[in-house]
């Protein structure tokens, strides 16, 4: 009786593990997303020392929640048998934070080759940022602090630099893919093609798509080519012949 | 990752970063207030987006500032909008620079095209979701295509790809309006660039290469050694003089210029051009009698003569009345050991040993000592090319001897007299257009097979080896 109620107690804690890990994964994922669109504005004449302080704030969130993750999912790895039920949504949940930190380094990596082509140190390079047409503005960074670990952080490390986290992204990456063997393609996604376009609520969006289209020159529209040359046979965009 | 799904092979490097670099230099001069091009604003509804140039003042800077004519700043210019640097807001497929007044922005550096930073297909499996969750399912057919094979190919990580879209989409709605407009543009641009919609010409489409050509390989001890080695092994290369192969050069064009179809008419008339096959039909293998230009060929060396099945067969007729066919007979079976299967290649080397190299065989061919004893001791392990050696010498001694004789043989001349010299077709327009609608599908290569098939069991049935002991018998009865 007493190991039957011991077990039960033990999936409860795991269950509880498991869906705690999935709301991390969504955070991270926010957290990740809020960074590339602030990331884009790098080198842009929106840059300056308050976007690069606010990219580091996000950094660091990030930080702490996969750092947190990575711990809690490889102990549930290693715990959990071949063949568990849970064992399947953890996979999942190993493959989807992997793909995720190879997409987040990927953007560390650019914002970091960013910063050293456009550094701030004096006034006089901010001519070269490159004017793009956008005014900028906190909005994206206020939405990545209302970001939250589901668990207690207690005594964790401070976040690195730049470079630092970089490579420790690195060798942890490596280290995930060396440790435990998930294999990718057994992983199979919940999400049926097409779907998503349902679910998010979408207003005000056609005249978005109408103000993108500035009003188009009228031109003859009887051209099969790409433009009037008559040996001009290419569908579209590159054509040196006018 | 684990699995990348390395469509482009595993090559990454694109030899292409010095020029990107002077670009992005060029770009980030253009967009100075002071001394760059100047910019104007662009008005949607209620608000406007600064920082928009257009198509003529773009050209009249670059023609200023690098001191070309308008033709060669307009190639520079839809350079810079091909490859990414400047976007137009009008028609924003069309990746050229046109020299009126419509309307340019640059984009920004994120989505400059940088040679390090990878385009992942992961990133645009995440924008074509966040597009489809805009536009709310009705992207365009390529797109759609793409997609659906995303989804497909991609689909471990599809749950990953969809939850970032969504996330994407969200921290974008958070901006203000004329910046979303400005991002989403840019995106768009940014994608038209690096995944080109099909048909179109991609100024990415360019050869990758397995090693980073800026980089320098470091300087190691290993790496010296493999360039000794390499250096070395080039000094003992055997040389030949230029003018000793440009006078090879010179005597092989000069041999086959007439023959050439390029450099010299085809007669009766090129089937390419006129759709008229009496060519392919007059120099078919199985012809009785073959043209002047083909039979003028088979003087030109032993290996052309060979290698037409009408010329060889010309050369077996005049080997049967030299009595001398076996130098050719084992050469043919030589090939055919070659070129046959390797099941049989321990019964070929058997039934050749036995009709042409045992001592006293009935085909003997008289190679020399050091020659035979090589072969019959690589016959006991046999493989495709253990008569190599004996073939190469009964080549040269075919070549050497009896191609002569059969060049100045009656066979020859007769042959050469008798062939033809078909007329040059002269066809008029109408009667090209006939050509092209009479055209008829070729033979069908099964029917091509079978006769070449039954040619051959016709061959073999009818020369037999011509053995000695026989024919001196039949002249003994005599």
């Amino acid at each position: 009786m007493n190991r039957w109620r011991r077990s039960v107690g033990e999936l409860q804690a795991r269950r509880r593990q498991v869906t705690e890990c999935e709301q991390a994964l969504a955070a991270l994922s926010k957290v990740t997303a809020c960074f590339q669109q602030m990331a884009s504005s790098l080198g842009s004449n929106t840059d300056g020392g308050g976007l690069r302080e606010e990219l580091a704030e996000i950094r660091a969130i990030a930080h702490r929640i996969y750092t947190g993750l990575h711990r809690r999912l490889i102990t549930l790895l290693t715990e959990m048998e071949h063949g568990q039920e849970d064992r399947e949504q953890v996979e999942r949940l190993w493959v989807l934070f992997l793909s995720g930190l190879e997409t987040f380094q990927k953007d560390l990596r650019k914002a970091n080759s960013l910063q050293e082509l456009f550094p701030l140190t004096q006034r006089r390079d901010r001519n070269t940022l490159i004017k793009t047409g956008s005014s900028g503005g906190s909005e994206v960074a206020a939405r990545a602090a209302t970001v939250q670990t589901p668990w207690v952080s207690a005594g964790e490390e401070r976040c690195p630099d730049l470079q630092t986290q970089i490579s420790r992204l690195d060798a942890l990456l490596q280290e995930m893919l060396q440790r435990v063997n998930v294999p990718v393609w057994t992983v199979e996604s919940t999400q049926e093609a097409w779907v998503e376009a349902g679910k998010e609520e979408v207003d005000d969006d056609e005249t978005l798509e109408d103000l993108m289209q500035v009003e188009v020159v009228s031109q003859d529209s009887t051209t099969t080519g790409c433009c009037h040359h008559s040996n001009c046979r290419l569908g579209c965009i590159l054509c040196l012949l006018t | 990752m684990t699995i990348r799904s390395n469509r482009d092979h595993g090559q990454h490097y694109r030899p292409r970063m010095h020029c990107l670099k002077k670009m992005e230099a060029l770009v980030v001069e253009m967009q100075d207030s002071k001394s760059g091009v100047k910019g104007t604003e662009q008005k949607l509804n209620v608000t406007s987006i600064p920082h928009v140039v257009t198509g003529q003042d773009i050209l009249a800077w670059i023609a200023n500032k690098m001191k070309m004519d308008a033709q060669e700043a307009q190639a520079l210019g839809t350079m810079l909008v091909a490859y990414g640097y400047i976007y137009p807001l009008q028609d924003h497929k069309k990746l050229i620079v046109k020299p009126d007044g419509s309307f340019y922005r640059f984009q920004t550096p994120y989505f400059w095209p940088v040679q390090q930073w990878q385009v992942d297909d992961i990133d645009y499996a995440i924008y074509l979701a966040k597009r489809n969750i805009r536009k709310k399912g009705s992207l365009e057919v390529y797109e759609q295509a793409r997609y659906n094979n995303f989804h497909k190919w991609l689909n471990p990580k599809w749950d990953f790809i969809v939850m970032q879209a969504k996330e994407q989409y969200r921290a974008n709605k958070e901006r203000q309006k004329a910046d979303r407009v400005v991002f989403d543009c840019q995106e768009r641009a940014y994608w038209i660039v690096q995944r080109p919609p099909p048909r179109a010409h991609s100024a990415m489409d360019c050869l990758d290469r397995l090693v980073d050509p800026i980089n320098s390989e470091p300087q190691t001890y290993d790496h010296f050694r493999r360039t000794t080695i390499y250096l070395q092994q080039s000094i003992m290369r055997p040389k030949v003089k230029s003018t000793v192969s440009l006078g090879a050069l010179v005597k092989y064009m000069t041999t086959y210029k007439n023959h050439d179809p390029f450099l010299a008419p085809c007669t009766p008339s090129n089937p390419w051009l006129t759709d008229d096959d009496t060519y392919w039909e007059l120099n078919m293998a199985s012809v009785d009698v073959p043209t002047k230009m083909r039979v003028e060929r088979w003087s030109f060396s032993l290996y052309e003569l060979l290698n037409d099945p009408r010329g060889r067969k010309d050369f077996k007729v005049f080997l049967k009345k030299e009595f001398s066919g076996e130098n050719l007979a084992f050469w043919e079976a030589a090939e055919d050991m070659k070129w046959g299967s390797a099941a049989s290649m321990a019964d070929q080397a058997q039934a050749i040993f036995k009709l042409f190299l045992a001592p006293g065989a009935p085909r003997w061919i008289n190679i020399d000592g050091r020659t035979m004893g090589l072969t019959v001791k690589g016959l006991e392990h046999p493989h495709r090319y253990v008569l190599d050696a004996a073939q190469t010498h009964v080549f040269l001694l075919m070549k050497k001897d009896t191609f002569f004789r059969y060049l100045k043989s009656p066979v020859y001349k007769d042959m050469q007299k008798k062939a033809l010299t078909p007329q040059p077709h002269n066809f008029s327009d109408a009667q090209l257009e006939q050509n092209a609608r009479n055209r008829k599908p070729g033979l069908d290569p099964i029917i091509i097979w079978q006769k070449a098939e039954e040619e051959r069991k016709a061959a073999e049935a009818a020369s037999r080896p011509v053995d000695i002991s026989q024919i001196k018998n039949k002249l003994d009865r005599k």
